[in-house]
């Protein structure tokens, strides 16, 4: 059990009920869709290895329940978070429109050392559907106006980004454990970066 | 690895050897076995092996060994290698596999740094492999890193050709063996290949990085290899509690309070560290010394001499009295018994002494000590010749500068000092001495009795300061911590270095000894020393009381858990059978000894049959003295009721799916325009408040561009079944009651009609559709039952009619629009649970299979809405004020004689209630046969009355979990919402809202306290453990996703009757008996928090219920037997 010190990022995932957390997280661990997800009481995380820049990272991704009232028990989990994962339905307006709460109890529960610049990646869920409310534009607009954050478009059913969108939790998960290590030098890039690649992607993806 | 080696250095130091050649062979094939059994053993805890595994390794060096021996080196030329890889380069012109692995290694050995096939070659820099290096017969010489070593074999294992090819060396043995070598032997060289075939078969993987390769074993797997190792697979027992109280108050006893200090000392070495303490040493100093003083000790006969010591030491003065017998050579007599002279001698603390008397007499000088407790010392007689009166001076000096003698000697020039005249008084002493020494020298000595009081200054000062003490000590009381379990240490919080801050209560465990020193200095440190000893104590006391009181705590705590009076479990094997449930009801249907059932059900659970017969009187729906027609009244209120307040509400979703529709609309338009032509500028703040106002979490579902068609069907699918089904059962039951009650309706049914037909168009479309139902429902079930069809159109009717109704009022209030789809899919969804609640009631038989045949016609949505809205037949007489149930009424009103009584708070609030309740009943046991759509708006229905009756609460994730078994039995939508209800009484508590999940962590937090301290220990020291929150979803569903339906269902049999049988909180125990189960895998794993956590969300569905239940049941028992022991 030596290697027990290795890097361990914790990664929350946050959103509406039945915005598709679990089977995001599915996905993305065990490349595996599932219609037959119940509603997720309490918390259950699963653990997955990947590669970021030669690193072999270790992410504990947890899911939560997604109703509001369930999230006084959340915070237990949410301290110690690298990275926060906030999903919406792009087929409902109203899972969206929530994002903003989720991000701010978040980040007075999980009260991170610097909250201006604490990695967030949003997903909007769900865009193999047909009847889409929500459009990328929108949804970028708001990411954008949230300090840039990077926003991906995904469908856990048939893995379209999910991959994608993991991997950029980690590289930025892990920025933010190499910021906090180096004093903060240049978040600004990074995130940046990350973010125009994104965008000019889904801009391709996503012509709803 | 350095067994291994061993036998490697064997094969090649003596491969002739021809007497321990058996059993050389026999060790070499052992280790072989050994290590193909360890490596099959992780290949099934792991289904795969890792190539770096340390099991390959040992393996490959098996096989070297037993092929290296018996090698015919020399004859083959093998020399410069490791001769078994020469071998094999040697072999591979006659056997395929063999070529096929050299060709590898060659391979491997030739390009070191590339990852080749094998993947064995991890290596850092060395260009050679040490392989080569090695000497044939000195494999021990060179030590290369694992992954190396027999480079060939395990390639040949990798490549599954190793079995093969030792079977190919076997069969020609004689070419490259000598005749007594393993390979060469008929039984051990077969035994050796066909042992290979095993690992040859199985999966080596390099696919995991060695970094992850060990961590994170799955859940099962863990299981597995405690298995594995534990060789058993019963659940660990149950350790014993750790009531018992194992510290000793007894060693802080003083010594000095003993006469008999002595007698501890018994052991031969003490004696010899006694002895010297005599003697003038570092600690104390000797102030006065005679030998041959003579005692008599209790229970012996005549006076013996001794040696009498005065020592000043930082304790105070110590008078001491040791018989001769210890004194002469502690070395000499071993076998004599000298405890009972131990037992003699005396030890005296001067500070206990208050009175010293002085009978002097012709014989003898005798001296007197009396304590402060009264009780005298033995007399102890001085030779003549002013021993005694010596051995007072140096005790009056001793005594100085904090006490003194009182009277004082008085001093003589001459002499010294001499006993006082005056003050000396006589009385009649009772003297014990009567030695024969007639001594009469000194005639000059006056005969005469003398009393000395010991007075000690400081004790005025102390006793001052005592009583202060206790004053403060009173008026604040010493703090007891509540839960220091015998760890008093971590009390001490408050043992500042203020040596005063003892508080004395203890009189009874602490001697109160008050010494004094003849120096200042010394006498503080006394103090010092005293007063910690004293806090010792007392603080020993406190942290004895505080566990004493915690215990106490604990046990009222626990008897709060579980009931004080044990049921017997005999004769419960088979639990509650159907048999024995008829023969427990008398003939109108009551049961007489209600206890019985419980009993039963607790030991031996519900047979399945019988589960929907029984399960509401367990739930406490039905009392267990009622008949069958008391219950089937019951039945028929309660359906009437549930009804009613379905009816309530599905007025309300009428309103709420126009809103949402008129929303989503909003919002599709807002999204194609702005996809459509690009409109730059949204500010981010409205980027939330352009699209709708209806709160919810659901998804409208629409399609971009619906046609009428389309929107109607997408409409309609989320909604499946209103269900005023239930109505028209309760309808059949009570006809004639509604007769009568029908004429009463009437004006109330005309307003609705009235404003139905004032309306627009869409309205009547409604209506239409709700006319049409009835001939659907007709094609579909009028095998089954004609007289249904009437009452079903009431039943529709009055929901439609409702639902318009107050959508319509509402609607006035806010805008005139109107409302086209909420009255087709009530009456659509009217159509589709109708059969199934039929078939339930009047077949008798809850048959799913039954219900599932009739209904599919009418699931089809899309046809049956275009039917309905096509036949405009409408026939108007089914809405006859006749033949409309009687609780009409009751759901019309609301909406009717109060118009917009449905404030938009509320319609916002059960919005909000109603999307999560379909989102959670879509996804609810999807898995499960049972809930086809049909059950799963049947539970719908359920979720939603309860919600309606309870909006304050509202919806909560868990309830569809709780409510969905049942169903499952029940299969009756009204009896399952009774049954529900019921069970919410006591679940709701356990939800954020309530406080039962906190109580219930406390609780678990206790019991593993108290039942198994080891387990509490690890929890202990991982503090997040604490929170318990790996029991939540436990608590919060009654173990529903731990375990299999099945088991779920003898699960909550449980829970429900232990509280008339063993225990209120049945849960607490359940939980523990699963961790219980596990104590071991994760004692041994020494899991955190978040390995419990993923432990058991992995360990879901996949217990074993039936153990874990008895073993709860055990755990109850142990608990009771616990208590009852108080």
């Amino acid at each position: 059990m030596s290697s027990r010190k290795k890097v361990l990022l914790k990664v929350i995932i946050l959103g509406d009920s039945g915005v598709g957390k679990t089977s995001l997280m599915n996905q993305f661990v065990n490349k595996k869709f599932s219609n037959q997800y119940k509603a997720t009481i309490g918390a259950d995380f699963l653990t997955k290895e990947v590669i970021v820049d030669d690193r072999i990272v270790t992410m504990q991704i947890w899911d939560t329940a997604g109703q509001e009232r369930f999230q006084s028990l959340g915070v237990a989990f949410y301290r110690g978070a690298d990275c926060c994962v906030l999903v919406f339905d792009v087929t409902a307006p109203n899972t969206f429109k929530s994002l903003e709460s989720w991000r701010d109890e978040f980040l007075i529960q999980a009260s991170p050392r610097d909250p201006d610049h604490f990695p967030f990646v949003i997903l909007g869920n769900k865009v193999d559907l047909d009847n889409r409310a929500v459009s990328a534009k929108r949804a970028q607009q708001w990411c954008q106006s949230k300090n840039d954050i990077p926003y991906f478009e995904t469908s856990a059913k048939e893995a379209v980004n999910v991959e994608l969108a993991f991997q950029t939790i980690a590289r930025n998960a892990l920025a933010q454990e190499t910021e906090a290590e180096l004093y903060n030098e240049f978040p600004d890039q990074i995130k940046l970066n990350a973010n125009d690649n994104n965008r000019n992607r889904d801009g391709d993806n996503c012509a709803c | 690895m350095a067994a291994q080696n061993k036998v490697e250095s064997n094969s090649g130091d003596m491969p002739s050897t021809t007497d321990p050649a058996a059993e050389q062979k026999d060790r070499l094939i052992a280790a072989v076995k050994k290590e193909v059994k360890q490596l099959m053993e992780e290949a099934v805890t792991r289904k795969f092996v890792h190539e770096e595994s340390g099991g390959v390794t040992a393996l490959c060096g098996a096989v070297e060994a037993c092929l290296g021996q018996g090698l015919r080196r020399r004859a083959l030329g093998l020399f410069k290698t490791s001769s078994t890889t020469a071998l094999l380069h040697k072999i591979a012109k006659n056997c395929p596999e063999a070529a096929l692995v050299s060709a590898r290694v060659l391979s491997a050995e030739g390009a070191p740094a590339t990852r080749s096939a094998s993947g064995v070659e991890r290596r850092p820099s060395a260009p050679r492999p040490p392989l080569h290096k090695r000497g044939s017969g000195s494999l021990l010489g060179s030590q290369p890193p694992p992954t190396y070593r027999y480079l060939w074999i395990r390639i040949a294992l990798f490549e599954r050709q190793l079995a093969k090819i030792i079977e190919h060396l076997v069969n020609n043995a004689t070419r490259y063996y000598e005749r007594d070598a393993l390979v060469a032997d008929p039984d051990y060289g077969s035994i050796l290949s066909s042992l290979l075939v095993g690992p040859c078969a199985l999966e080596y993987s390099k696919a995991k990085a060695p970094a992850c390769f060990w961590t994170d074993p799955p859940a099962d797997e863990l299981v597995q290899r405690h298995r594995m190792s534990a060789g058993t697979t019963t659940p660990p027992s149950v350790r014993r509690p750790i009531l018992n109280f194992r510290r000793s108050l007894n060693a802080s006893s003083d010594d000095n309070a003993s006469v008999n200090a002595g007698s501890g000392n018994s052991t031969a070495s003490s004696a010899k560290d006694y002895v010297e303490s005599l003697h003038q040493n570092s600690r104390a100093t000797l102030l006065y010394g005679k030998n041959n003083v003579r005692v008599q000790p209790k229970d012996v006969e005549e006076p013996m001499p001794g040696y009498l010591s005065l020592h000043q030491s930082a304790a105070g003065l110590v008078i001491k009295w040791t018989p001769n017998q210890l004194m002469n050579g502690y070395a000499e007599s071993e076998g004599i018994d000298k405890s009972i002279y131990w037992a003699m001698s005396l030890q005296v603390c001067v500070w206990e002494v208050v009175y010293v008397h002085v009978h002097r007499s012709q014989a003898s000088d005798a001296l007197i000590l009396v304590g402060q407790d009264g009780v005298q010392r033995p007399p102890i007689q001085f030779p003549k010749g002013g021993h005694l009166l010596s051995f007072l001076s140096n005790l009056e000096t001793g005594l100085l500068p904090h006490g003194q003698l009182d009277p004082p000697l008085w001093s003589q020039r001459g002499t010294g000092k001499v006993f006082g005249r005056n003050k000396g008084r006589r009385r009649p002493m009772p003297s014990l001495c009567e030695s024969g020494e007639n001594d009469e020298s000194e005639v000059d000595e006056v005969a005469g009795d003398y009393v000395f009081r010991i007075v000690n200054n400081a004790i005025a000062d102390r006793e001052a300061m005592r009583h202060s003490l206790l004053e403060r000590v009173i008026q604040s009381p010493p703090r007891t911590p509540r839960r220091t379990l015998a760890s008093t240490s971590t009390t001490s919080s408050d043992s500042s270095t203020m040596s005063v801050d003892c508080p004395p209560i203890i009189g009874n465990l602490t001697q109160t000894t008050i010494t004094q020193v003849s120096l200042e200095q010394a006498a503080s440190i006394e103090l010092v020393c005293s007063t910690m000893r004293r806090q010792i104590i007392s603080r020993a006391f406190y942290g004895w009381l505080a566990y004493c009181r915690h215990l106490s705590t604990v046990r009222t705590h626990l008897s709060g858990l579980v009931h004080p009076n044990i049921v017997p479990g005999e004769n419960t094997n088979e639990g509650l059978t159907d048999a024995i449930w008829r023969s427990m009801m008398d003939e109108q249907g009551a049961i007489v000894d209600k206890d019985e059932v419980y009993r039963l059900v607790y030991y031996g659970g519900v047979q399945h049959d019988i589960r929907k017969e029984v399960w509401p009187f367990l739930l406490g729906y039905y009392e267990f003295n009622t008949t069958f027609q008391e219950r089937q009244e019951q039945d028929c209120t309660y359906r009437r009721q549930y009804e009613t307040t379905m009816s309530e509400w599905l007025c309300v979703e009428a309103i709420v799916r126009q809103r949402d529709r008129e929303a989503t609309a909003a919002s599709i338009a807002r999204l194609s325009q702005s996809s459509g032509k690009p409109k730059p500028e949204v500010e981010p703040c409205e980027v939330f408040e352009d699209d709708c106002s209806v709160i919810s979490d659901n998804p409208p579902v629409v399609s971009p561009e619906p046609s009428e068609n389309e929107q109607k069907r997408l409409e309609v699918k989320p909604v499946l079944s209103r269900a005023p089904s239930i109505d028209e059962v309760d309808n059949i039951e009570l006809d004639e009651e509604k007769n009568e009650n029908g004429v009463k309706i009437n004006g109330e049914t005309d307003t609705c009609e009235d404003i139905t037909f004032d309306d627009d168009d869409d309205d009547e479309v409604c209506i239409k559709s709700v006319v049409e139902n009835p001939d659907m429902r007709r094609e579909s079930i009028a095998e089954i039952k004609r007289l249904a069809e009437g009452i079903v159109q009431k039943g529709d009717g009055r929901g439609l009619l409702c639902s318009v109704d107050s959508g319509n009022a509402n609607l006035y209030g806010n805008d005139n629009k109107s409302i086209e789809e909420p009255a087709p899919n009530h009456a659509h969804s009217v159509i589709v649970t109708n059969p199934s609640v039929d078939l339930a009631v009047t077949g008798g038989s809850p048959a799913s299979g039954g219900t599932t045949a009739p209904a599919s016609p009418a699931r089809s949505p899309l046809g049956v809405l275009r039917e309905e809205s096509h036949s405009a037949g409408a026939s108007f007489d089914t809405l006859d004020p006749e033949s409309r149930p009687d609780n009409r009424s009751n759901c019309v009103s609301p909406a009717s004689s109060n118009g917009g009584v449905y404030s938009n708070e509320l319609v916002e609030n059960f919005a909000l209630n109603l999307h999560r309740i379909e989102k959670d009943v879509q996804r609810c046991d999807r898995n499960y046969p049972f809930f086809t759509d049909e059950n799963l708006d049947k539970l719908r229905n359920i979720m939603c009355t309860y919600v309606w009756e309870h909006l304050d609460m509202g919806y909560m994730q868990g309830m569809c979990d709780l409510a969905a078994p049942l169903l499952v039995i029940m299969r009756d939508e009204a009896v399952a919402h009774a049954l529900f209800a019921r069970l919410m009484c006591r679940a709701k508590d356990n939800f954020p809202s309530g406080q039962a999940m906190d109580a219930y962590f406390a609780d678990m937090r206790s019991l593993i306290q108290i039942l198994d301290c080891e387990l509490y220990e690890l929890m202990h020291a991982h503090g997040d453990y604490t929170h318990f929150y790996f029991c939540y979803r436990w608590f919060l569903l009654d173990f529903k996703r731990e375990l299999l339906y099945q088991d779920v269902f003898s699960a909550w049999e449980l829970i429900w009757v232990a509280r008339y049988v063993a225990s209120e909180h049945m849960v607490l125990f359940i939980a523990l008996a699963l961790l219980e189960t596990y104590r071991d895998v994760i004692l041994a794993n020494s899991m955190d928090f978040t390995d419990i956590i993923k432990f058991f969300n992995e360990m879901a569905e996949r217990h074993d219920a039936s153990a874990v239940l008895s073993l709860a049941r055990d755990l109850v028992l142990q608990v009771q037997t616990l208590i009852e022991n108080k």
